[in-house]
């Protein structure tokens, strides 16, 4: 897949419904943010990566890459667990590097990961079949270019025809007669001298 | 069982290959009812003529990847297809790392199971169309007719999914046909042929079937002269790059000029074949025995010789490799691209006046037909011809990526309501899942790559 940098961004945010969704509910469950705002930085991360850093080191997306890639935003969504601590305490453990309580950020990544690799891999190319051509992209079914908006041909030759025309001499450079020198269009100018000035 | 007289559809299809099926089921998939489309063409198979090329070629495996098969969406692919109807993790492991190619077999029992299922035959009008008229009245429609000039149906959006024209070979190739003693040692590779042991034979291209012929001469016990016109031929995975095959290259392909389309489309799709680990131990096995050497040049003169052929060889790049003598010659060079190699096109061309360069239809960016395409009754081509639109449109990626918006177009077109999600999930694993039964009894391909 060669993914557009739209169409990173607007798979990102479709593959994250699913873990948003899940996150909320065990939010609401047990009564910790931490859930959702951990898929709210996962969300963060990832299209911070996929507008700035991604369209840079590739371009060509191959299908081994997404565990490697999985893994890089997992450290850093960990990272900014551990300072940020976004939940109540016990969820991510602010003192340890790996503490009892980071048990729920890694299980909600991966288990969000999960979701949202399958979602991308099953789900979006039924929902739609050019997501997968048109680059991640959710576009209509269509073409890349509609005949209205073809670019046409600028052609630098005009038939002898249409160069008979009165407006189109007169806007060429081909005329009859040398033409008559004339004042340029701005500069100093005479004022008139005929007729009285309307105060006097 | 077809159809026994002409009717009037909402989607007419002309040709009856693998153009026609993916625009047959994809057209089913989004929402169509069967009887709504029509397919016009004789053959009762819509893989039957790649089939037969195929094998004339040797050819046991794809050049495509897991994503180009038959079944209406991309999920699954075909290696996931594969491992299920395996039950082995093999495909999709060499999927994962890019070094999966579907097989012939696999892929066409695939074919022919989706196209079953859908009832792709029986909405087949079994004639040849030679004649369609545009009619604006009283709603824009297409009639059509067969090649003996009787009444064939009427369409309201068409597809021309007419295939590659006839095979070429290169002038000097082509007078030597004429003579019938020669005709029979001057063939394509895409034509029946068997080499004999001890033979030497002349294999012209440096695409993917001329890599093929040379490991299907070398199997026989033959010897083989590569003959390439350029010094260096690339080596490319597939017949496009990459994202060729997506909207980030075709959006670009799309915004050159027609004629810089076609010179693009000159260097990138010719003679370029695939690494592959059997293809390359063949030949060096068959170097190291003195049964594979390469030339640069063209042929410019046949005589008939003591081995069957006398062949003169010139250089442009060097001095001239001069005579050889050889069993036989094949020419790996494809397919004639012009539209007016084919009646069908030709007579379009001169009867509606359609706008030609280098012998390519001129089609709009929506690979509409100008002055015949119309919204509300679209007249589209797909296959080789669309290559100046779609730089893949010859390949199974190609033809999935018109047929997907073309169909889209008459859905638009006709306002139809469009298969809901469970809908299309339920067919989509049906498919998928009778696929995997006909796969699972066809021999399973060895992976050359």
């Amino acid at each position: 897949m060669c993914p557009t940098v739209l169409g990173r961004v607007q798979t990102r945010v479709a593959i994250l419904v699913g873990p948003a969704l899940l996150a909320t509910i065990l939010s609401l469950v047990t009564g910790d943010e931490g859930w959702i705002v951990t898929i709210g930085l996962y969300l963060l991360v990832a299209i911070a990566l996929d507008t700035t850093f991604y369209p840079r080191v590739i371009r060509w997306q191959p299908p081994w890459l997404t565990f490697l890639l999985g893994m890089t935003e997992f450290v850093i969504v960990f990272v900014l667990v551990k300072v940020l601590q976004p939940g109540q305490p016990g969820f991510g453990d602010p003192d340890a590097l790996l503490g009892p309580g980071d048990a729920k950020p890694i299980l909600l990544f991966w288990v969000s990961w999960l979701l949202a690799v399958t979602t991308r891999i099953v789900v979006l190319p039924i929902v739609s079949l050019s997501w997968l051509e048109n680059g991640g992209e959710f576009r209509v079914t269509g073409w890349s270019i509609p005949p209205e908006a073809e670019p046409l041909p600028l052609l630098a030759a005009v038939s002898p025809e249409a160069a008979q025309g009165r407006l189109l001499r007169e806007l060429s450079s081909v005329h009859a007669a040398p033409v008559q020198r004339r004042p340029p269009l701005s500069g100093a100018h005479a004022r008139p001298v005929t007729g009285r000035s309307p105060d006097r | 069982m077809t159809l026994v007289q002409p009717r009037d559809s909402t989607i007419g299809i002309v040709g009856d290959g693998f153009g026609s099926a993916l625009v047959y089921t994809t057209a089913v998939y989004l929402g169509f009812r069967p009887e709504q489309i029509t397919v016009f063409g004789p053959n009762d198979n819509p893989v039957a003529t790649y089939q037969q090329f195929a094998y004339n070629l040797g050819q046991t495996i794809l050049r495509s990847e897991s994503e180009s098969h038959f079944l209406p969406a991309d999920w699954p692919t075909f290696a996931q297809l594969d491992a299920w109807a395996r039950r082995s993790l093999a495909p999709l492991f060499r999927s994962v790392r890019r070094r999966y190619n579907p097989g012939v077999a696999e892929i066409l029992a695939e074919a022919t199971t989706v196209q079953r299922r859908l009832g792709w035959n029986d909405n087949r009008l079994p004639v040849r169309i030679g004649w369609l008229q545009r009619e604006r009245e009283p709603t824009p429609h297409f009639t059509l007719y067969d090649e003996q000039a009787n009444y064939a149906g009427r369409a309201r959006h068409l597809m021309l999914a007419v295939g590659h024209g006839p095979l070429s070979f290169p002038p000097a190739l082509a007078k030597a046909r004429e003579d019938p003693a020669l005709a029979d040692r001057i063939v394509q590779a895409y034509d029946a042929k068997a080499y004999a042991a001890g033979g030497r034979y002349v294999v012209i291209g440096a695409g993917i079937a001329s890599v093929n012929e040379w490991a299907n001469a070398l199997d026989a016990g033959a010897k083989v002269v590569s003959l390439l016109r350029n010094p260096s031929p690339d080596e490319q995975d597939l017949n496009t790059p990459r994202c060729f095959f997506e909207a980030l290259g075709i959006d670009a392909f799309q915004g050159l000029p027609f004629d810089r389309r076609l010179e693009f489309l000159g260097q990138i799709l010719k003679g370029t074949s695939p690494r592959r680990r059997g293809w390359e131990q063949k030949v060096r096995k068959g170097r190291q025995e003195g049964r594979f050497e390469q030339l640069l040049g063209e042929i410019d003169e046949v005589r008939p010789g003591p081995a069957g052929l006398r062949i003169h060889v010139a250089n442009r790049h060097g001095p001239d490799p001069g005579w050889l003598d050889v069993t036989g010659v094949v020419a790996c060079t494809g397919f004639q691209k012009s539209g007016l190699t084919l009646p069908l096109l030709r007579r379009l061309v001169q009867f509606y006046g359609l706008p030609l360069q280098e012998g390519r239809l001129l089609l709009r960016s929506n690979c509409g037909v100008p002055r015949l395409d119309l919204p509300q009754s679209r007249l589209c081509m797909m296959g080789i011809h669309a290559n100046p639109v779609i730089p893949h449109g010859d390949t199974i990626a190609g033809l999935k990526y018109v047929a997907r918006r073309f169909v889209a177009d008459c859905a638009r077109a006709e306002r139809i309501r469009y298969r809901p999600f469970p809908s299309r999930l339920r067919l989509q694993l049906s498919l998928a899942s009778s696929s995997a039964r006909a796969m699972r009894q066809v021999r399973h391909a060895e992976q050359l790559a």
